[in-house]
């Protein structure tokens, strides 16, 4: 695999955060492991189109997206509108 | 976008500028913007658009200006600004939470700010309003979140860090020995008394964040609402721990940053004097 | 650097006229013309609209741990803490009689001299360092504030050294203070020699 960018600490942070969503999402039920997967996809890129320089914003949505990850991998939670 | 350049280039007149109103959205040079500029139609002159019947402006009243700070976390791109709203005082409450009560009621209701007791017992609506009572119509009230806080929304602060200070005095009763008769742990009336204008905080953040100290060193000076409830512990007759309450805070960040600017004994809306427990912390702690 | 970014402020400056509370599109140019300026105003703007480039801007707000765990305690060190605050105050309280002394008495004792020189000396290094652990966190800065720490003890020597000099080679510091202090008072007698 080739990577052509180097990429950045923000990026990489946002690319932590998917991961770690990822990662959550593996401790849920097997039948409804897909609607959280969906569920962090879509949340992601609902965001897709943000301005890379735009730090300010990047920041507040991984600080949202790390609060809404804490929230959602509670174990009580088993599934979601995926 | 190719579609969108397509249709600019052949459609009629009367399209194309309606096309111009999506340049919200589009990356194109100066040049397509100045369609919008141009309105359609010239503006109706203002004789023409007076009501015949205008309500009467009541002589009495008493028109005040709140500038309120706005910020939308819907919108993460977009930055914060103040929005003017006007009130009648006459018809509003005395306090200011009256005033932001009416607005988020029968105004803006999107306005967000957190409110409960009404009473300064919850300590929810902490924020930074200059003034207590808004009876100065001449000038504009401006309503801000408290400073140098996280914000959520619009007027409400994210406290966190706050709360995460707050547990780590352990503000509880911690004793190792049971209680002499096995249910409660009395007191005598002059070892309750060290306790009062300690007792009362309600935690509202107000001191903390008008302290310049900790607007500079939130992460690890704890602020004076943190250092007064953990002085009003330390001060406890009946607590046990009180040299490892002392060992936590004997270090160069937790306590010693306090500069004694005395902002948090101005800024307590419930009179109490953070200062001076910070100030009886360090004394009890120099010549122990 | 400006004129690389230009692209993305135009492209901000026409995607939402509205944050910036205008509500035609033309302000917007006005903004545009603006971000000619220095590009981190627009990328980076904070509450304020005057164009100020922070020294430390506020970072990202960072929970360590989840929200219910307490902030972590540090490892007690009175040497820093309470000896730190005590030593303060004693040196404090102690210039304040060493200073009026020499003045009181009208004499001069080179011991009394350098305990007052000691004095301010400890004293500007303890205030330095406290600016120092207010302004440089060193969470945050961990490598400046090692240097300023030490420039801090550095000048310490430095000018123990320059009151040295001037102790033993000059008039010393007290002597010094009373002829500034009494400069100009016979200015009438010399302008008359002079003239």
């Amino acid at each position: 695999m080739v990577r052509t960018a180097r990429l950045s600490g923000l990026q990489r942070d946002v690319l932590a955060l998917y991961r770690k969503c990822l990662r959550a999402a593996r401790a849920k039920p097997a039948d409804t492991r897909p609607n959280f997967e969906a569920f962090a996809r879509r949340e992601f890129e609902k965001n897709i189109d943000r301005d890379k320089k735009d730090f300010q914003t990047i920041e507040f949505l991984l600080r949202k997206g790390e609060r809404q990850l804490e929230t959602y991998e509670a174990p009580n939670i088993t599934n979601i509108a995926g | 976008m190719a579609l969108r350049l397509a249709s600019r280039r052949f459609a009629p007149q009367v399209f194309r500028r309606g096309m111009a109103t999506t340049i919200e959205h589009t990356k194109e040079p100066i040049a397509a913007t100045a369609e919008a500029t141009s309105a359609s139609r010239p503006p109706i002159p203002a004789n023409k658009t007076s009501t015949e019947h205008e309500p009467k402006k009541d002589e009495n009243s008493r028109i005040k200006t709140f500038n309120i700070y706005r910020w939308n976390p819907d919108e993460p791109a977009s930055k914060p600004k103040m929005q003017s709203y006007t009130l009648d005082l006459n018809k509003t409450g005395p306090m200011m939470l009256d005033a932001l009560i009416r607005i988020k009621n029968e105004v803006d209701p999107t306005l967000t700010f957190r409110r409960s007791c009404r009473e300064g017992i919850c300590g929810s609506c902490a924020m930074n309003i200059d003034g207590r009572i808004p009876t100065d119509t001449a000038k504009d009230s401006k309503i801000y979140p408290l400073p140098h806080t996280y914000v959520v929304k619009d007027l409400v602060p994210d406290l966190t860090q706050f709360y995460k200070q707050y547990k780590s005095i352990k503000p509880y009763l911690q004793r190792d020995t049971p209680s002499p008769d096995g249910k409660e742990n009395l007191q005598s009336k002059e070892d309750r008394r060290k306790l009062d204008g300690l007792y009362e905080c309600i935690l509202c953040a107000c001191c903390s964040t008008s302290c310049p100290s900790y607007w500079w060193n939130s992460e690890e000076y704890l602020g004076p609402a943190v250092l007064m409830q953990s002085y009003r512990w330390i001060a406890d007759s009946r607590d046990e721990k009180t040299a490892q309450r002392k060992d936590q805070l004997n270090n160069s960040m937790s306590l010693y940053r306090c500069h004694t600017i005395l902002n948090c004994s101005r800024t307590c809306p419930k009179g109490l004097n953070p200062a001076l427990a910070i100030a009886e912390i360090k004394k009890s702690m120099a010549f122990a | 650097m400006a004129c690389a970014l230009r692209p993305t402020l135009l492209r901000q400056a026409l995607a939402a006229p509205s944050k910036r509370a205008f509500s035609s599109a033309v302000p917007a140019f006005r903004s545009q013309r603006q971000s000619v300026k220095p590009s981190w105003s627009s990328q980076r703007a904070a509450f304020q609209t005057s164009a100020r480039r922070p020294i430390l801007p506020p970072l990202p707000q960072v929970i360590h741990g989840s929200v219910n765990d307490p902030v972590k305690t540090p490892e007690p060190h009175p040497s820093h803490g309470s000896y730190h605050w005590t030593a303060e105050r004693l040196v404090s309280a102690a210039l304040l009689p060493i200073t009026i002394m020499p003045f009181a008495v009208g004499s001069l004792n080179p011991v009394l001299d350098g305990t007052f020189i000691g004095l301010i000396i400890i004293h500007t290094y303890i205030g330095f360092q406290s600016c120092i652990t207010d302004y440089i966190p060193t969470w945050r800065m961990p490598t400046v504030r090692k240097l300023f720490d030490w420039a801090n003890v550095l000048a310490v020597f430095v000018v123990g050294w320059g009151y040295y000099e001037f102790e033993t080679n000059d008039v010393g510091l007290t002597e010094a203070v009373k002829r500034v202090w009494r400069a100009g008072s016979n200015a009438k007698e010399v302008a008359d020699k002079a003239s």
